[in-house]
């Protein structure tokens, strides 16, 4: 903070420094002055209705009474904050209140403080309820405010005023979050407990509420996750060289602002409040376009509401070349609709699109479709042929490692070439991220059970641009870890988001950020409340090990369990092609030097593409080696059976299936 | 010339955690800066001064699907 914005004041007698505009009461509460309020909460805006915060401020010429919550410091000011006109006000105000809720311990105990024991006013309506609602607003102010909806309001007037639903209605747009209990401060608002009779339903709520209360505060300056979801992270990805452009040759292109998240702030998402996947997330990243009108397929012509983009929807449009918004919600929609997952449907169409530019494809093999990078319309029409099961889309269809066969059995393709291009691993197509320069990150692809997906580690930055994890034993704890950390989420059925889409505000403190330990504590509790079995980190691992291991025993059951199946295509691990080695062509010679010890002067591109590629690949099978190993697994990726024992999954069927591999 | 996750960056009088940022590209929120291993409070990377001859370590967290 510049010293410039900074101002001095006293209250009480004692100075304190404060950032220009800080409210009196704040400033107060950082030196420990106390000052009584019932309306106020660092969840909401100052709202001056109790005025119990009431204070004398002199500012060298005269004396007036404010109110502290909402009066900004813009020079320095004297305050005292229970001078006698101050107390004589605060009295009278209590008073009233005592009279109207007498049994109310909130109100008795600051009636005490002020030196009020006996109200002077009889109330006609007093309400006798200890828990009684007290008009602070604090409930609908968070609502509005923190979770922006708008469920309860004031209703009434005078003595008739009380808090309710319109039309004293239940209302089916409250996503039962359950922020205006928690910040009711007399439990006049309660929430029912579950039905599913948690152990511990406070206990739950409460680590539920720790996140709401850092998405209220935090997520505008750092996610926006309520504001355009995980569209943020393609300017992000872009400016990183990560997002993947043109079947992930490149990782940045000067058109990608035109699909940035401020694209779809501004002129396409037209909900202006979050959207979450289910009752009671504050997160709720979820987007929506309304009223968007379609350009092709069954439903041209009309108006839609799209659910979307994410991220990896708009990632896979650069992927095919696409930067146009439009066609980005076009091809949303369609996916939806036809029941395809845009990353699968965007990876193999980028497959095609390159295919199509090497001569592998071309439209008499495709049907007609002529389907270079950037072909939106073609991409569409790729869409519905795969959506009716028609032509061209039956074999597209089917994706890319179906396709790699196909191409090289029927079109005399080389098979190596499009292994290398064909983005998918245990026949599953790459999710958006570009790998080329994460090593850790082309194992968080290549060893996930379900195939070629970064949910279950997501390291690039840990390994690329922070440089936490240089060695090999170093990626393989992070690859066992963050796997098993995150296998924790699918078994639970909780969404992995607000693990890390917020952090909290001591996160940097803590010995390992990157795990938000803070968190992590949160689901421990989360877990103990509903089972009522205390947790820790390890103990929630140790959970997802043995689901992990018995994921890989049943993948090799399934023929995908081994080394073999570990595989990725070289695109995930380094340039395949020349023009993409010469695109980052400082970068790549500079490797080959420094991390090869191999002087590319005088070499070929080619050569160095050769080279480059050797020493990469070795790479990758060291990894695989430290991954297998701290996993407790074979150098085949087959768990032992003292894994296995160790982890208490030795069932006769499994330990006989994994010694037949050698386990 | 400083350090920035190891890598060389020129310096100059007055430059700040913020100018490293920004002359680095790193456009992602989620981030922790130590300069030779001090925390540097999020609030305070406009106002921080770099040393010449610091470490600074800029560590991005992890969001996304």
């Amino acid at each position: 903070m510049d010293d410039r914005n900074m101002i001095t004041v006293e209250i009480d007698g004692k100075p304190v420094t404060v950032e220009q505009d800080t409210t009196i009461l704040e400033a107060a509460r950082r030196i420990g002055v106390f000052i009584p309020a019932l309306c106020s909460s660092d969840l909401v805006d100052p709202y001056a209705a109790c005025r119990l915060c009431v204070v004398e401020v002199d500012d060298g010429r005269r004396k007036k009474l404010v109110t502290s919550c909402n009066y900004p410091l813009r020079r320095p000011v004297s305050v005292e904050t229970s001078s006698e006109k101050v107390m004589r006000n605060r009295k009278t105000i209590l008073e009233m209140m005592l009279a109207r809720w007498p049994n109310v311990k909130l109100i008795s105990d600051l009636a005490a403080h002020a030196g009020v024991s006996e109200p002077r006013f009889i109330h006609p309506g007093a309400d006798l309820n200890p828990n009684a609602c007290v008009l602070c607003g604090l409930c609908m102010r968070i609502c509005e405010q923190g979770i922006w909806e708008n469920i309860i309001n004031f209703t009434g007037r005078g003595a008739d005023r009380s808090v309710r639903m319109p039309y004293d209605s239940r209302q089916p747009h409250c996503i039962g979050c359950g922020a205006c209990a928690e910040i009711c401060p007399t439990g006049a608002i309660t929430m029912a407990d579950d039905p599913n009779q948690p152990y511990d339903a406070e206990m739950v709520r409460r680590a539920g509420m720790r996140v709401t209360e850092e998405m209220i505060k935090y997520d505008d300056e750092q996610c926006d996750m309520r504001g355009v979801g995980t569209a943020h992270l393609v300017e992000i990805m872009d400016a990183y060289d990560l997002l993947p452009v043109m079947n992930y040759r490149f990782g940045a292109h000067e058109d990608t602002p035109k699909i940035s998240s401020d694209v779809f702030r501004q002129n396409y998402f037209s909900k202006g409040k979050p959207d979450g996947c289910w009752l009671g997330c504050t997160m709720a990243c979820a987007k929506a376009i309304e009223g968007f009108r379609l350009k092709t397929g069954p439903y041209r012509g009309e108006k839609v509401l799209v659910d979307g983009p994410e991220y990896e929807t708009l990632g896979g449009s650069s992927n095919m070349g696409v930067f146009d918004p439009d066609f980005v919600v076009e091809y949303n929609f369609y996916c939806d609709t036809y029941g395809l997952d845009t990353i699968s449907f965007s990876t193999m169409t980028a497959f095609i699109m390159e295919c199509y530019e090497a001569g592998v494809l071309d439209n008499v093999k495709t049907g007609g479709l002529e389907i270079p990078f950037g072909a939106g319309d073609a991409a569409l029409e790729l869409l519905h042929l795969i959506g009716r099961g028609e032509g061209f889309g039956l074999i597209a269809g089917r994706g890319i490692r179906y396709m790699k066969k196909y191409f090289a059995e029927n079109f005399g393709a080389d098979p190596a070439f499009l292994q290398d291009i064909g983005m998918e691993a245990k026949g599953m197509e790459y999710s958006e991220y570009v790998t080329k320069e994460s090593l850790a990150q082309q194992g968080g692809y290549g060893i996930a059970l379900k195939g070629a997906q970064h949910d279950e580690a997501w390291l690039i930055f840990m390994d690329m641009v922070n440089k936490q994890i240089p060695t090999f034993e170093d990626k393989a704890e992070a690859l066992h870890y963050f796997p098993m950390w995150r296998t924790w989420f699918g078994l639970c059925g909780l969404c992995k988001l607000p693990w890390n889409d917020v952090e909290p505000p001591d996160n940097a403190e803590t010995d390992e950020p990157a795990k938000v330990p803070g968190h992590v504590q949160g689901y421990c509790e989360f877990f103990e409340g509903v089972t009522g079995k205390p947790q820790t980190m390890d103990s929630l691992v140790r959970m997802s090990e043995k689901v992990y291991n018995f994921q890989r025993v049943f993948n090799l059951r399934m023929g995908f369990g081994r080394r073999e199946h570990d595989v990725i295509p070289y695109r995930s691990a380094g340039p395949v092609t020349v023009e993409e080695y010469e695109s980052r062509q400082e970068r790549y010679d500079a490797q080959l030097k420094e991390d090869a010890g191999i002087d590319p002067k005088g070499m070929s591109s080619v050569e160095k593409v050769a080279a480059l590629r050797k020493h990469r690949e070795k790479q990758y099978e060291h990894l695989l080696d430290a991954v297998y190993k701290r996993r407790g697994w074979t150098s085949d990726g087959v768990p032992t059976v003292e894994k296995l024992l160790d982890l208490g999954i030795d069932f006769p069927d499994v330990l006989e299936l994994v010694r037949k591999h050698g386990g | 010339m400083i350090s920035v996750n190891g890598e060389s960056l020129d310096w100059s009088p007055g430059k700040t955690v913020r100018d490293v940022i920004r002359e680095m590209n790193y456009r992602f929120p989620l981030l922790i800066v130590r300069i030779d291993g001090r925390l540097v409070p999020r609030g305070s990377y406009d106002s921080t001064a770099v040393p010449d001859g610091a470490e600074v370590d800029i560590i991005h967290l992890m969001s996304g699907g």
